[in-house]
Formats: structure tokens, sequence, C-alpha cells
């Protein structure tokens, strides 16, 4: 961990925080802040000792304080105890509670985790989206709260910036790992958009309506649902009415007519015998004038014979296929996180630079400003003795002068530019 | 000069032909950003080449198999940007820009001697002929190319394996290889009656009885063919594959019959 001194004007960046990692649920959910309560909370943070601008970020795997505290509380041990305080006022949660799983990071290494964090590389499943917009969120409630001015803003605003170059310069969000999500991503590879696609339920179940729902939010524009309970039928079918997609609850006997009626088949019934055969997957494609047909066969017995693959124009997914699909995955999206944190690592080196060349700024101010007194005060000492010199001869010592203060400076100001960067990467 | 901006098209889509691999392989918004405008700019400077070429020409008309070969890429070029305006995806360009790429390479760097006198009167529709039935050998390669895609696509959704992202999905693939067909049809037929009608017109009536000639004809009826088959049964997949390929044999053999046909060479049988 970083322990560099900026400079007294530059403040020290501290983030305090638990995750999945180092705390277990029943520890997160006591310190879980609901959306509601998050403008109160941030402000209640930025009422603590020495916290000049300040974040918290509330999210089912994690609760963190990012917070820019005076040089003289940061130098101390004070301002971790000052912050774990507000945990335990702010959520009545005794601090031996919570100090075994509370990780601590400073300057460079709380930038580091900051866009770790917001490129999802510090996620439960690595590459999942929501957290960038979970990230957002908390810096606009902050914002709106006046606890982020300009260096967290400039952070944030780099946090962002760094989160989406990871989402377009790796992959490490592009492939699905969860069943229902491979499930809408093999659809598309078959169907390309899903606009206008009909998906079939055959029997009911969580994880099938799950995945008709993904459906339907990709596009599909109509559910038809069978069940051996008409009434069963129609109760999932009336559940998807809400969703703006044409439903139609029909028979269980009309199962074979109409199913080729059905781009995407989701089957999870109890059946303990398959209720579609090769035989059937050549006469949906041939009443289809062979336009494909996905089956995804959630069931445990299966619903679909497997041999139904082999029909051309049909795909027949088990659960163990969708899952080692998923498996695959993952293991690519870990893969691109090693390229993902490459990308963090040179990203904090440019943000500290940058950050250390703004450190030198007011004392360059400083010395340039004094420069320009003394030579002001020489100038005014010498008015008598120059007064019989003609405009241009007066223009002529002025710009002498300045020509002079700005050599003299030069030597200076390279090495108070080099020192600050010196003393910033020790 | 019309040589400088060929070679300046060539330099261009040697550049998309590489910027296409990260763009569609990995996905990559930069490189794609590079691969089309590249491609678009390599159109550009190849049209440029062509009326200026044409220009000088005035009724002397290189034929020699090298222009030819050129003018291939540029419709070859063109369906890329075609197929990326409509459907969005810049996969076929991994195959179809390294062909562009090559097919202008030996015209742009050693470029044919051969010309052709005609009277001048005809020399547009030669013109149009040639390129009206190189726009449907163009169209039928766009189609194979895109049924053998989906044929790869097709095999790893059925073994299960991760899908190959790069590929388009089956769907769009087969909507190419259709439409490529429906738009290669009215670019045949057109070329052909042209072809028929200069004929008639310079070396009468035997024209028709060469052989080869009737192969060409043949050719034309074999593509309906396919057409309808595809559309009436929706054909997919494998059997559309050999069925592309089989026309796409068929046509070469014509095209390459025509190349020791008598007609082609402009003299009287």
């Amino acid at each position: 961990m970083s322990q560099s001194k900026p400079t007294p004007t530059q403040g020290r960046l501290i983030l305090l925080g638990i995750n999945h990692n180092t705390a277990p649920i029943e520890v997160r959910e006591r310190l879980a802040i609901p959306a509601e309560r998050l403008a109160d909370a941030t402000r209640t943070l930025l009422h603590q000792p020495g916290v000049r601008e300040g974040l918290i970020l509330s999210t089912c795997n994690r609760v963190e304080l990012l917070t820019l505290q005076d040089d003289s509380e940061a130098a101390q041990p004070q301002a971790k105890t000052d912050l774990l305080r507000f945990l335990h006022e702010y959520f009545a949660v005794p601090p031996h509670d919570i100090q075994p799983h509370l990780y601590e990071f400073r300057e460079r290494e709380a930038v580091r985790h900051l866009f770790r964090v917001a490129s999802s590389l510090d996620s439960m499943v690595v590459g999942e989206p929501q957290i960038l917009g979970q990230v957002k969120e908390a810096y606009t409630v902050a914002r709106d709260a006046g606890a982020v001015s300009t260096h967290l803003e400039a952070l944030m605003q780099r946090t962002f910036t760094v989160a989406k170059k990871i989402r377009t310069e790796t992959q490490i969000g592009s492939s699905s790992v969860s069943i229902a999500s491979v499930a809408v991503d093999l659809a598309r590879k078959i169907f390309g958009s899903l606009y206008g696609k009909t998906v079939l339920l055959v029997g009911a179940g969580k994880m099938s309506e799950l995945a008709a729902r993904h459906l339907i939010q990709q596009g599909a524009s109509s559910i038809l649902v069978t069940n051996r309970t008409q009434s069963r039928a129609e109760k999932i079918a009336s559940d998807f009415n809400s969703l703006t997609v044409h439903t139609e609850a029909i028979p269980f006997e009309a199962l074979y007519e109409q199913a080729d009626r059905a781009d995407i088949v989701i089957t999870s019934t109890g059946a303990p015998q398959k209720i579609f055969g090769r035989s059937h997957g050549q006469h949906f494609l041939h009443r289809r004038r062979n336009r494909p047909m996905f089956f995804i066969d959630i069931a445990v017995p299966r619903d679909v014979d497997p041999r139904m693959n082999e029909v051309e124009g049909c795909f027949v997914y088990d659960i163990d296929d969708l899952q080692q699909v998923a498996a695959a995955n993952l293991a690519d999206r870990s893969r691109e996180a090693a390229a993902a944190e490459n990308i963090v690592s040179r990203e904090v080196d440019k943000y500290q630079e940058r950050l250390q060349s703004r450190d030198a700024v007011p004392a360059i101010k400083a010395l340039q400003q004094q420069a320009e007194q003394l030579r002001q005060a020489e100038l005014v000492r010498s008015q008598s003795k120059l007064a019989d010199l003609t405009a241009q001869q007066r223009d002529a010592v002025e710009a002498l002068t300045r020509s002079l203060t700005a050599k003299l400076l030069h030597p200076q100001l390279t090495a108070l530019r080099e020192s600050t960067r010196k003393k910033d990467s020790e | 000069m019309s040589l400088f901006w060929l070679r300046v098209a060539v330099l261009l889509y040697g550049i998309a032909a590489l910027a296409v691999l990260p763009a569609a392989l990995y996905d990559r918004p930069r490189w794609r950003h590079i691969a089309v405008p590249a491609t678009i700019a390599a159109v550009f400077f190849h049209f440029v080449s062509l009326a200026e070429m044409l220009n000088a020409a005035h009724h002397r008309l290189p034929v020699d198999t090298h222009e030819t070969q050129s003018f291939l890429g540029l419709l070859l070029a063109l369906a890329f940007l075609l197929v990326y305006a409509r459907y969005r995806t810049v996969s076929l360009g991994i195959f179809l820009l390294p062909i562009c790429f090559l097919l202008g390479l030996v015209p742009a760097f050693h470029p044919g001697q051969e010309s052709t006198t005609f009277p001048i009167l005809h020399a547009g529709w030669i013109f149009l002929h040639v390129a009206l039935l190189l726009a449907a050998y163009a169209a039928l390669f766009l189609s194979m190319l895109a049924s053998l895609l989906y044929l790869v696509q097709e095999r790893h959704l059925k073994q299960k394996s991760p899908t190959l992202s790069w590929l388009p999905p089956l769907e769009t693939t087969d909507q190419i290889a259709l439409k490529a067909l429906l738009v290669g049809l009215p670019c045949m037929t057109a070329g052909l009656l042209i072809g028929s009608l200069i004929a008639q017109a310079t070396v009468g009536a035997s024209y028709f009885r060469d052989p080869k000639i009737l192969l060409a004809f043949a050719m034309w009826l074999v593509y309906v063919a396919m057409i309808h088959i595809r559309r009436i049964s929706g054909l997919r997949g494998r059997r559309a594959v050999y069925l592309s390929s089989f026309v796409f044999l068929v046509i070469l053999t014509v095209w390459v019959a025509n190349q020791f046909s008598a007609v082609h060479r402009f003299t009287a049988p």
C-alpha cells in the first residue's frame, strides 16, 4: 500500500469496505444501505471529522466508503477509526463485528481498487455488467448530496472511462455465464434478432419461465404455454400477460399440431418418457419449410430425444449442454480478466502521473508570483534612473527583465516538478 | 494515372483485410472503424481508377484477364459493404477483403497488355455485358461463402462446442446467401441478353451455334432452377451448400470455356 505524502492541499484518498470475499451475507446485510437512504448516509459520512469528499457504494455484494481526507487527519490511524465509528453509529453494528471483515486501501491502491470494482474485476461473477451502473448511481447520489467535488469528480470520471475501455477492449462481458442467458445467446446465434419470434413453454418451472422472460426481453413477441393441467397453463400464460406479448395457452393434446408454430421450445415437464422424438423434429421442420427450431430441454429426465439434434434445422440443448457452455464462457472470462488487469495497472499509473503533475502546480505558481513581485519592485526602485528612456527603450528593459526572470526560474521549476514526481512515487 | 489509383485502392484493401481480423474475430469496434472506412475509400479509388481507364480507352477496351479480376475484386468489396450496411456484420470481410486485395494486386503492379478494338458504338455495351456477368459471379460467390459459413456455424451449434462467436447467426447467413442469389439473377439475365445482342450484331447467327455459348444459357437455366428450389423447399444448410457449389462449378466451367470461345477472341468462327 502506498504511503506517499501529497502536498497539503491535495488530501488523501482512503477506501474502506467489505465485500463478498471478506464478509458473509450475515454481515453484509447489516451494513447494506437501501437506495432511498443512500443520500442521507452520504451526507452523514461527509460530516465525519477530516472527510472532505465522500461516496458510498452499497450493493448486495459490497459496502464501500470512498473518502478524501484532510492530510492532517489522514496522516494518523484516526481516519480509519472515524470511518469505523461512522459504520458503527449509522448501522448500529458493533465495531468488533465489522473490523475482521474490513479492508482498507489508500491512495494508489484505492484508485486501483475502484477501477477494478467498476470494471467488474472484483465482482462475484467477473464481467457482470450491473456493477458499473451501481457505481454510477452511487456517484450521482453523492454528487447531488454535495459530497463530490474536484478530486473525487476527476477520479470518478476516470473510473467510468477505464471501465468502458475494458468493456470495449476485452471480451470480459461478452459471453453469458447463467443458464438462462446462455439459452438466449444460443437462440441469437440461430435466429439473429429474436424480434417477432414465438416461444413455446411445455410444462412449468422457474428456470424455464426465467429463460422465457429473457427471450421476451430480447424481443420475442409471442408465448405459447402448454401443460398437462390446462388451468396451470392458463395461469402461466396470464403471468406473462403483463409483458406486452401475445400469450396463448394451448391444450396439451394439441401440442404436436401446434408446436411447429414455435421457433424456440422450452420443455420442463416431469414426464418419465420423452415428449419429443426424432420423428417429431422431422415433422415440424417439414411443416416449417426447414426454418430452424431451437429446443431447450431443462427437464430431468429429459423431455426431448437427443437424437432430434441430428435432424437438420433442429437444435437440441439439454441442461448439461447449457451448463457446459456456461462453464466454458466462465473460463473465457477469466482469461479476459488477465488482460483487463493489465489495462487497470496502466490506467492507475497514468492517473497517478496526472495527479502528481497537478500537485506541483500551486508551488510553481507561488514561485512565479514571487519572482514577478521582485522584478516589479526592482523596476520601481530603478524608476528615477530610467526616467530619461524613450518608450521603446523602456519596453526593451521590460522584456529583458522578464526574460532574465524566466531563465533564472527555469531550473528551479524543472527541479520542483521532478521532485514532486519522485516524492509521490516513493 | 488509373494505375496509381488502383495501387492506392489495393493498399487500402490490404489495410482493410488486416483490420477486419481483430474487428471480426475479437469484436473490436476500433478495428471495425478502420476496416469499413478503408474499404469505402478503396472502393472509391478503385472506381476512380476504372473511370480513368475507361475514359482513356475510348474504343480500345482492356479485356485482359487481369482487368476483369480487378473488377471482380471491386464488386466483392461492394458486396462486403452492402452486407455490412444491411446486417452489421464484418465477418464475411475475413474472406472477401483478402480476395479483393489479391485480385487487385496483379493488375495494379503487372497490368495486362491485351486490349480489343470495338466499333465505338459497342464499347459501352460490351463493358455492361462484362460488368453484369461479373456481378452475377460475385453474387454467386458471396452466396456460396455465406452458405459455407452457415454450415460451419450449424456444425458448431450441433456439436454443442462453444460457438464461434465471430460468425453471423444462421438466419443472417441464410438471408445473405438467398438475397445474393436473387440479386445475381437479373445481373446474369441482363448480361447474357446484352452479350447475345452484341454478338448477333457483330458476328451474326453463327454465334448461337457455338456449344460454349449454349452452355452459358444452360448456366442461366441452372441458376434459375437453384433459386426456385431454394425458395420453394426452404433449402438450407448442407444441401444448400451442395447446390450452390454445383452451380458455382458449372459457372466456372462456362467462364473458362468462354475464355477459349471464338466469340470472346472476337474473330468470326
